[in-house]
């Protein structure tokens, strides 16, 4: 069902959309550099549209967790001690190991949460930044679509620290078994949360509000 | 100047709608794009209290019941919500710690206590404004509420540990499984567009 109305955005109609509560409000006549405009229904601040440092900010947040990347995946994430002699895993290490006793469903929801996930996370944002920048017209509807899922799934990710966390917290027998965490989990939450920041900047307006401006310009 | 108490927004790509009422169990979508507008489920505010309260209760039992137990030659090892973060504290790791404790515990028990502050706001007509801050807050924290990951995270290291040593299953498991389902169904119910508009101050329009 879908109430009519002539095509517009709010942009066009001269309003500002909060992004929060979805609430809409005229932007003051004036409005100081330093001052902030907050949301007359929630209270969230707004940015004006020639305000919106959203593509800037991604990239930054976007550049630091491709950087981390490389730690997050070549340092070992935790150590299995037994008997005294210790068994580091990496993030990839550890999926082989569950392939090779034979939990191969486990391996595939492992290897798409900590490897593909991060990984199509930081491609798919790169791709929607540029097509972005370049104002392209191309198939809008399906990268919002692509947009969107970026965003929500980039969560899943965390599963991997939360194993981490479990086994360091349950096996602790001392000199016969003993987990310990080791510095690539940090470096890979950090991957995490640095790409589901990036995500959330990145305004999935900006894919239809470019469009809208080019088509004015023509 | 127009008038746009009577449009709405599309969240995701922001063209505007004339609001229409909808008929009970319908839904507007957005014409442009396909996201959802808004919906009409009735008697949505009194199925969420019912799944808050109910998640508080289960939350209770999660934090304070042990979630799993792991037996090694007579020596058993017992394993709390807390205790993941725990690990991350003793070994060093806390930044970590702190964002474990702030995924499983903090934000999945504030987005429960701001729902059930903002539902006993609309149901009672308290005054809105402190309902409005803990609203805008839960739904800007909602994303990093995972406790739904770390079920999955329990699950993955409990195939691992399973040929390791004796795996006890702690009573809070089921609670929070129940947790898990109850917060999913509350957010998948939870219809933000009424509740704003309920919660907004000029226009205390009753829904449904």
């Amino acid at each position: 069902m879908y109430p009519q109305t002539k095509p517009q955005t709010a942009r066009e109609a001269g309003l500002i959309q909060c992004r929060t509560c979805a609430g809409l409000s005229h932007p003051p006549a004036v409005l100081g550099k330093h001052e902030v405009m907050r949301c007359p229904r929630c209270g969230a601040k707004l940015r004006l549209h020639e305000h919106n440092n959203s593509i800037e900010v991604t990239w930054a947040l976007l550049i630091a967790s491709a950087l981390l990347y490389i730690p997050a995946n070549t340092l070992p994430v935790m150590s299995y001690y037994s008997l005294g002699a210790g068994q580091p895993d990496t993030i990839l290490s550890g999926v082989f190991r569950l392939l090779g006793s034979g939990q191969w469903p486990l391996a595939l929801i492992v290897f798409a949460a900590s490897i593909v996930v991060p990984l199509m996370k930081l491609i798919t944002l790169t791709f929607l930044l540029i097509s972005i920048q370049r104002k392209s017209h191309w198939r809008q509807l399906d990268r919002m679509r692509l947009y969107k899922i970026t965003e929500h799934v980039g969560r899943w990710s965390m599963v991997d620290v939360f194993v981490i966390a479990i086994l360091t917290g349950l096996v602790q027998f001392g000199n016969m078994a003993r987990v310990e965490a080791n510095s690539g989990s940090f470096s890979f939450a950090a991957v995490v949360v640095l790409t589901m920041f990036a995500a959330k900047t990145l305004d999935g307006h900006l894919i239809w509000d470019i469009t809208r401006q080019e088509e004015r310009d023509k | 100047m127009i008038d746009y108490s009577s449009c709405v927004a599309c969240q995701e790509c922001g063209q505007l709608h004339r609001y229409n009422p909808v008929a009970p169990g319908k839904t507007a979508t957005c014409q442009r794009c396909g996201s959802v507008l808004y919906r009409n489920r009735p008697h949505m505010l009194e199925s969420v209290l019912a799944l808050t309260l109910a998640g508080l209760v289960l939350f209770i039992l999660s934090n304070w019941l042990p979630l799993l137990g792991l037996r090694a030659q007579s020596i058993e090892q017992e394993f709390h919500l807390l205790g993941a973060s725990i690990a991350f504290w003793d070994g060093g790791y806390h930044v970590l710690a702190a964002l474990i404790v702030l995924n499983t515990i903090v934000f999945p028990l504030f987005e429960l206590l701001a729902l059930l502050i903002v539902l006993l706001t609309i149901r009672y007509r308290w005054e809105p404004s402190l309902a409005i801050v803990l609203f805008r807050w839960m739904r800007e924290l909602k994303p990093w509420g995972m406790l739904e990951v770390f079920m999955l995270g329990i699950l993955v290291a409990m195939v691992k540990l399973g040929d390791m040593a004796t795996l006890i299953m702690g009573t809070a498991l089921w609670s929070f499984a129940g947790l898990v389902v109850t917060m999913t169904a509350a957010t998948s119910l939870l219809e933000p567009f009424v509740v704003w508009r309920e919660l907004g101050r000029d226009k205390r329009v009753p829904t449904n």
